[in-house]
């Protein structure tokens, strides 16, 4: 309490001053404004990318899901192409026998990009051979009202049925259409449409509208698939009973490195030893977003940190001048019986005061940065707000301001405290 | 009347490169509570080094002083900044009014040092101060808005504020034009009447001619005490 009673009329004063000298404080405040400004911006802003990072992630399939691709033979084995036929059936069956942590698996056989046409109306995508599978490993669904997904008995009949994609069914029907038991040519055969897939609209890069014609938007892909029976796909387009991937889905994300080495062991085995596939987790690509994000913020927070030094110094250099501009009103205070530790308060509370300000400017500052930086990137991807300021930050980065203003002020304060009285009121 | 200052064998040396320089050269004096005393010399004279140290700005490097019963010859420097809140004042010759502050704060701040510092009771005090000075009326004004006469009186103001037992004066007048020279040698004097002790500092024979007492002084020396 007492300390408080000391501390009032301190930064009132220190308010005043800065009043009385607004040009030079503004000045000495800029390294600060800076610093904040540029720390609580980019901050905010890298983690809202890492944010969108996460949410891609997750629509990817979350780190639950392996994916497994066909890949060319390493040197040292070509010589042994014959001896594996690639990824069959028989590796999903021998999968699901023995290793039971993974809970869905879902083969794959990518037809390729190929042109599927309604009435005059066409277009190129990918065509995908997949199992009622695909439908938890990728964490998509097919709404009630949109019809089904490919089921057993369409494998088990090779039936000629397609579910598309949100996009590419806006693509090849007019808006008065239910595409739902057209018939449609994909690569020249008749197939009939039996569902569509759930539209995705990541919350992060979605697609701006689902009829849009072509809409933009990073994940457009995912919307813009043609799906199809993988026993009719095989049995129609490629001709072999080779799968060009798997995916995979665990129950628990703790599993994935021990599920990862069963399956790259039993792989090989079924292979004969060759290492004609790869296996990927999102894991790694969490991972490496992890490393940008430290990386990120590692050269943002050395960034800042220069400009809080400079601002620290800024702060010196005026509390230096203003104290030799005041050195008699130092003596005055003295001889009227100030000690040594208020005059210190007194100018300590003067250099807080400045970084505070400072503090406050860069952080209004920094929501402009913020606001200004989302409306660059929603223009250039269609995006939701890719940043927003956290509290947190916006706390540590005053913090941050307090403490350059506190440890630049104690140097000039020591000086204040240590005048000798009567040399203070000599001086002219 | 009581004893005040007692003062004996009082010297200051200050060292200027190699030499040593003798401001206070064996000091021996007796200040009563209630007296009106001025301190006479020529620049050099001592007589500001003496009003340093019996204002407890500085220390003597020898010699003893007893204030209000207590010896005071080397006190803290914390210890000291607590005599010159509570029981000493001091008029200057070039006002030393902060610029920044209004008359009443200017008043105020000698109070805001103390332990006891309270803003609605300082205010009251300095008010109160203005008022026996005859300034209450130019309380929010700036010093810079005040003539020399009226920011001497604001001075003094500020050193009467805290109820000090001693007033020193440094040359009071000496930024102050024939008129305001007697009215400010006036008010300073009426200040005995309320016990407190003023210690004109000047080289002014006409300034010192207003004290009761006057001690002059020479080469670190008094070379004269006598009462008027």
């Amino acid at each position: 309490m007492k300390i408080f009673d000391r501390l009032r009329p301190a930064v009132i004063n220190g308010l005043r001053e800065l009043q009385a000298n607004k040009v030079r404080s503004l000045l000495s405040m800029s390294g600060i404004i800076l610093g904040v400004a540029s720390l609580v911006a980019m901050v905010t802003v890298v983690q809202g990318m890492v944010g969108n990072f996460r949410q891609f992630v997750d629509a990817m399939g979350g780190i639950e899901k392996i994916a497994v691709d066909r890949q060319s033979l390493p040197k040292e084995q070509e010589h042994l192409a014959e001896l594996s036929e690639g990824m069959t059936l028989r590796d999903v069956e021998q999968i699901r026998a023995t290793i039971p942590l993974i809970r869905n698996i879902s083969p794959e056989v990518r037809v390729g990009y190929e042109k599927v046409v309604y009435e005059g109306h066409e277009a190129i995508t990918l065509i995908l051979g997949c199992t009622p599978d695909y439908l938890p490993v990728a964490k998509r669904w097919v709404d009630p009202e949109q019809g089904r997904f490919i089921s057993d008995l369409d494998i088990l009949h090779r039936t000629d049925v397609v579910v598309l994609g949100s996009s590419i069914a806006a693509e090849l029907f007019p808006p008065n259409v239910d595409p739902l038991g057209k018939v449609i040519r994909v690569k020249g055969k008749r197939f009939v449409v039996v569902g569509l897939l759930n539209n995705i609209e990541g919350s992060g890069m979605q697609v701006r509208s689902a009829n849009s014609k072509g809409g933009s938007g990073m994940w457009r892909w995912r919307n813009s698939g043609v799906y199809i029976p993988v026993s009719t796909a095989t049995a129609k387009f490629t001709g072999n009973d080779h799968l060009t991937g798997l995916g995979l889905r665990i129950g628990d994300a703790n599993d994935l490195q021990n599920t990862v080495d069963q399956l790259e062991r039993s792989l090989l085995q079924m292979h004969n030893g060759l290492k004609d596939f790869n296996i990927s987790t999102n894991e790694e690509t969490l991972e490496s977003f992890r490393k940008t994000e430290s990386a990120f913020k590692l050269s943002l927070g050395g960034v800042a940190g220069i400009s809080l030094f400079i601002g620290g110094i800024g702060i010196m250099n005026v509390m230096l001048a203003s104290i030799n501009e005041r050195i008699r009103e130092i003596g005055v205070r003295k001889a009227v019986g100030a000690r040594g530790s208020d005059l210190f308060l007194q100018f300590l509370a003067e250099a807080a005061v400045i970084s505070v300000m400072g503090g406050i400017i860069g952080l209004s500052v920094s929501m402009g940065i913020v606001w200004l930086m989302n409306f660059i990137l929603i223009q250039a991807i269609p995006t939701q707000a890719v940043a927003t300021l956290d509290w947190k930050i916006m706390a540590q980065g005053l913090g941050f301001s307090v403490i350059v203003g506190l440890v630049a002020g104690v140097y000039p304060a020591l000086r204040a405290a240590k005048l000798d009285p009567i040399e203070a009121l000599r001086h002219e | 009347m009581g004893s005040l200052f007692t003062i004996r064998g009082l010297r200051k040396a200050y060292h200027m490169g190699d030499e040593t320089v003798h401001a206070l050269d064996g000091v021996d004096l007796d200040f009563e509570r209630g007296e009106y005393i001025a301190i006479l010399g020529p620049s050099g004279s001592g007589k500001s080094t003496l009003m340093h140290i019996l204002g407890f700005m500085d220390q003597p490097t020898e010699g003893s002083i007893v204030f209000e019963g207590e010896e005071v010859s080397s006190l803290s420097a914390d210890r000291r900044a607590w005599y010159r809140s509570n029981r000493v004042g001091f008029v200057f010759q070039s006002f030393n009014l902060l610029p920044r502050l209004t008359v009443l704060e200017n008043v105020a701040l000698t109070l805001l040092y103390r332990d006891d510092s309270n803003r609605e009771t300082n205010e009251a005090a300095a008010k109160f101060a203005l008022e026996r000075v005859g300034m209450s009326h130019r309380l929010d004004h700036r010093p810079s808005q005040l003539s020399g006469g009226e920011r001497q009186r604001v001075a003094i103001a500020r050193a009467i504020v805290g109820n000090p037992s001693i007033v020193f004066a440094d040359e009071p007048t000496g930024n102050l034009d024939v008129k305001n020279v007697d009215r400010i040698l006036d008010l300073l004097g009426s200040l005995l009447a309320e016990g407190i002790t003023v210690v004109l500092v000047t080289h002014d024979l006409g300034v010192a001619a207003k004290a009761r007492r006057v001690i002059s002084m020479r080469a670190g020396k008094v070379q004269e005490d006598r009462q008027q």
